[in-house]
C-alpha cells in the first residue's frame, strides 16, 4: 500500500493544527456557524442526532493492520467502544466530543490517516473494487490511479467549495464491484484497439433524489491525462453547477441540463487549454506510485495445500462459509475472504473495538497486514492462503464476523437512519432486525441466490436504495416510518434504477412484503436465473399483484 | 474596508467602485462591475479602470482586454460560492499579472487556496477582518497538485 512520505506526513500534521485552530476560534466566538460547518465537514465533522459524528477516510478502502487498531483504540477511547463502515468505504465514529476532534485527528495522523474531504462540497474519497491487484478478471491493479487521484485532489485549492459533493469511482476490471455508475466520474480501465490502457470515462452518475446511471463522456483517456481531464470536468462543473438549490447541485443535473455532447464540448474546450501541462502525469511518476501496489511475495508452496480439501470435506459449516464468504484470487494456492459485517442482530457495517484488533491480527498474520474496506460494508482480507483458511474462519466465527451471508439477502447496506443521523427521515435499524429475524434460514437464503438489498432512511440515498436489487426507502408519512420498496436496480457494469413496486407499507410489514416478493421470484424464475434477470424479464406487475393483492 | 495585498495591510486603497453609471466621478481610479464597463469602457479613454466579475459573469470581454485592467476584482458573495476560485485561475492560466482582488465575502480560512488560485489581494468588511488573518496563508505549507502559484506537483517541485 502506499507509505507516506515526508510531504504526505507534514499535509495531515499541519491539517491537524489548522483544524485544531479552526475547532478553538469557533469555540471561542471567532468563527460563525455557517464557516465552520462547511470548515468542519471538509474535516468530516458533522453535527449529528445525538453528538458529533466524525468520519474518518480509508483511501480507496485500503488499510493496515497498524491503521485498524488505532480506530479501535479510537473506538474506545474517544467514542463508545465501535464505528460504522460507510459505503464509501470510509469509517465513523458517532460518539465523540467536539472538543477532542483534534485530538482523534492527531492520533490518526500517527498512522497516516486523516478526515480530510471526507464529507463537505469536494472532492471526496476515491473507490474502487475491494479485490483490486488480486482478482483474476483485471485488467490492471486501479488502486495506483486511486492514489495518484486522492494526491491530486487532496487540498486541492480551486475546488474545495464545489456547488456539491464529488465522487470519483476507478475499476480495473469488467466486472464493476464499485458502483461506478452511479458516482460522479466513473473511471474504468479498459484496452483500446492498439492495445493501450486507458481510461472509459464516465460523468454524470448519482444517487440521491434523482437517481442517474453515468454517461460515456470519453471512450478512451490516454492514462497521463488523466488529472488534466478530471481537472477540465472539475473547472466546468466548479463554475457551470448550480448553486442555487442544493438538490440540483450535483454534476448530474448540470450534465443533464446541458445534454452530454454539449458539455463534453466545454470540458474538451477547457482540457485543449491544460493537456500539455504540468498536470500531464509523467511516466517516472506513475511508475513511482505503482511500485507502492506491487504484488506481494507470495508462497510458491501455497498451491500444493491439501488440508484445505480435507477440512471442506468434512466441516460442513466451514465449507458453507468458503462457499460465501471467499472469493477467487489471482494466485493459485490463495483466497480473498469477506469479512461479514453482517451478523444477525447487529447494524450492518458496524464494528467494535474487539473486532477491529482481531481483523489488524489476522490481517498481520494472515495476509500480508493488510485489509480492505468494501463499498457493501464489510472488509476483506484479500490475500490468505488457502492453508489458513480455517483458521481464519474459526477467529472470525469467534468474533461473531463469519455469517455466510456474503452476497445474499441479508448482506443489506443499511445506513444508520433515525436513530442516529439527523437527516433521516425513518428508521432503518429496526427494519434490518426485522428483515433478519424472518430471512434466517441460510437454505433459503442460498436457495434465493444472489440478491443485493440496499435501505436507506431518506431520500439522500446514502444506503444505496435505488441500485438495490430490491431497494427500501423510509419515509415520513405525518409521523410515522413507512418504507417505498423498488425492484430491479443494479450496481454492477449492468447498472440500473429499480422501480417502484406501489405504496409504501407500513413498518411492520416490510419482512412481509419481501417474502411475497421473494416467493413470487421462485414461481416465476427459470433454471439458475438471478432475482435481477427474473425481475427484468417479467417486469415489476406479477410481484406488485402479489404483494398487494392481499389487501383488497 | 480592510484591505490585503501581498501579504501586507495596505492602506491606501485608490479604486472607487462606482455602480450606477450617473456616478461616474470625473478623476480618480474606477472600479466597475463588469456589465457597467461593458458599457461605459469605450467612454472612459484613457482612464485607469479595474472591473468586478462574479460567478453568473462572462469572462471572455475582460480575457480579450487584460492589459486594460491594473486590477480585477473577484466577487465572493457567500462563503460557499467558489466559482471565484476557478475564475482566477482561468485568467492567471490566461496571462493576466495585475493585481487579483477577493471582494465580496472572502473568508480567513479561504485566504491559503485563494492565494494558491492566484490572488494576491483581498478586502474585507470593516467587522471582518483581523490582523489575525495573516496567518492563515502558511497554515498549510506543502501541496500536492499544481495550481497558479506553482503549475508543479507534488513530485515535479524538488
Amino acid at each position: 500500500m502506499y507509505i507516506y512520505n515526508e510531504v504526505d506526513q507534514k499535509i495531515v500534521d499541519e491539517r491537524v493544527a489548522q483544524f485544531r485552530d479552526q475547532t478553538r476560534r469557533f469555540l471561542a466566538g471567532e468563527l460563525s456557524d455557517d464557516e465552520f460547518l462547511a470548515l468542519r465537514l471538509m474535516n468530516g465533522l458533522y453535527i449529528q442526532r445525538h453528538a458529533p459524528m466524525l468520519r474518518v477516510a480509508i483511501p480507496y478502502g485500503l488499510i493496515s493492520s497498524v491503521q485498524l487498531r488505532k480506530l479501535a483504540h479510537i473506538a474506545r477511547t474517544y467514542d463508545k467502544g465501535y464505528g460504522h463502515f460507510t459505503t464509501r468505504t470510509n469509517i465513523q465514529f458517532n460518539w465523540p466530543k467536539l472538543e477532542q476532534v483534534p485530538d482523534i485527528l492527531a492520533e490518526l495522523a500517527q498512522v497516516q490517516m486523516h478526515a480530510i474531504q471526507t464529507s463537505g462540497n469536494c472532492i471526496r474519497n476515491t473507490t474502487t473494487d475491494p479485490f483490486a491487484g488480486v482478482t483474476p478478471d483485471e485488467l490492471e491493479d486501479p488502486r495506483p490511479w486511486c492514489e495518484i487521484i486522492r494526491q491530486w485532489s487532496t487540498l486541492h485549492p480551486e475546488f474545495a467549495y464545489l456547488p456539491r459533493k464529488f465522487k470519483i469511482a476507478v475499476t480495473g476490471s469488467p466486472r464493476d464491484r464499485a458502483a461506478s455508475q452511479v458516482h460522479d466520474i466513473g473511471l474504468h480501465l479498459v484496452q483500446n484497439d492498439a492495445g493501450e490502457v486507458g481510461f472509459e470515462v464516465l460523468v454524470g452518475g448519482g444517487l440521491g433524489r434523482t437517481p442517474v446511471i453515468g454517461k460515456q463522456i470519453r471512450p478512451f483517456l490516454a492514462k497521463q491525462d488523466l488529472l488534466s481531464y478530471l481537472e477540465a470536468i472539475l473547472r466546468v462543473y466548479n463554475l457551470k453547477g448550480r448553486r442555487d438549490n442544493k438538490y440540483k447541485a450535483r454534476i448530474k443535473i448540470l450534465v443533464e441540463a446541458m445534454g452530454i455532447d454539449a458539455f463534453r464540448d466545454e470540458v474538451d474546450a477547457e482540457w485543449e487549454q491544460i493537456r500539455s501541462s504540468e498536470l500531464t502525469l509523467t511516466d517516472a511518476e506513475i511508475a513511482r506510485v505503482k511500485g507502492f501496489f506491487q504484488p506481494f511475495e507470495y508462497d510458491a508452496s501455497a498451491a500444493a495445500d491439501t488440508s484445505l480439501q480435507q477440512k471442506l470435506a468434512n466441516d460442513e459449516a466451514f465449507r458453507v462459509w468458503y462457499e460465501r464468504n471467499t472469493h477467487e484470487h489471482k494466485v493459485v494456492g490463495y483466497r480473498s475472504v469477506v469479512v461479514s459485517l453482517k451478523p444477525q442482530l447487529e447494524p450492518a457495517g458496524d464494528i467494535t473495538d474487539l473486532q477491529l484488533e482481531v481483523v489488524a491480527d489476522l490481517a498481520e498474520q494472515y495476509s500480508f497486514g493488510e485489509a480492505r474496506s468494501t463499498h457493501e460494508q464489510n472488509l476483506v482480507l484479500a490475500d490468505v492462503k488457502n492453508a489458513d483458511l480455517y483458521a481464519v474462519w474459526q477467529q472470525l466465527a469467534e468474533h461473531n464476523m463469519a455469517r455466510p451471508n456474503i452476497g445474499t439477502l441479508t448482506d443489506m447496506i443499511v445506513c444508520p437512519g433515525f436513530d442516529f443521523c439527523a437527516l433521516a427521515n425513518a428508521k432503518t435499524l429496526n427494519i434490518a432486525e426485522q428483515i433478519n429475524r424472518t430471512f434466517d434460514d441460510l437454505d433459503y437464503l442460498y436457495d434465493l441466490g444472489e440478491i443485493r438489498l440496499n435501505m436507506s432512511g431518506c431520500i439522500n440515498a446514502c444506503g444505496h436504495h435505488h441500485i438495490g436489487n430490491i431497494g427500501i426507502l423510509g419515509v415520513d408519512k405525518k409521523g410515522e416510518d413507512w418504507y417505498q420498496i423498488t425492484i430491479g436496480g443494479s450496481d454492477r457494469e449492468d447498472a440500473s434504477l429499480g422501480k417502484v413496486l406501489g405504496k409504501s407499507v407500513a413498518a411492520d410489514n416490510v419482512a412481509d412484503t419481501l417474502k411475497k416478493i421473494l416467493e413470487t421470484y421462485v414461481e416465476q424464475r427459470t433454471d439458475e436465473e438471478s432475482f435481477l434477470d427474473c425481475v427484468r424479464r417479467v417486469g415489476v406487475d406479477p410481484f406488485k399483484e402479489k404483494v398487494y393483492a392481499a389487501a383488497h | 474596508m480592510p484591505l490585503l495585498i501581498d501579504r501586507q495591510i495596505v492602506s491606501d486603497d485608490s479604486w472607487q467602485l462606482v455602480e450606477e453609471a450617473d456616478a461616474l466621478p470625473q478623476s480618480g481610479d474606477l472600479l466597475l462591475p463588469l456589465a457597467l464597463y461593458l458599457e461605459q469602457g469605450a467612454t472612459l479613454g484613457e482612464r485607469r479602470v479595474a472591473v468586478k466579475v462574479n460567478g453568473d459573469d462572462d469572462l471572455a470581454p475582460v480575457l480579450d482586454a487584460l492589459d486594460r485592467f491594473p486590477m480585477i476584482a473577484i466577487e465572493f458573495p457567500i462563503f460557499r460560492d467558489g466559482r471565484g476560485f476557478s475564475l482566477a485561475r482561468k485568467l492567471r492560466r490566461a496571462g493576466y499579472q495585475g493585481e487579483l482582488r477577493a471582494v465580496g465575502n472572502p473568508a480567513r480560512d479561504q485566504l491559503g487556496y485563494m492565494e494558491r488560485c492566484g490572488f494576491n489581494a483581498f478586502q474585507f468588511a470593516d467587522e471582518a477582518f483581523s490582523e489575525e488573518f495573516l496567518n492563515a496563508f502558511g497554515e498549510i505549507s506543502v501541496r500536492y497538485q499544481g495550481s497558479s502559484d506553482d503549475p508543479r506537483p507534488v513530485y515535479l517541485q524538488n
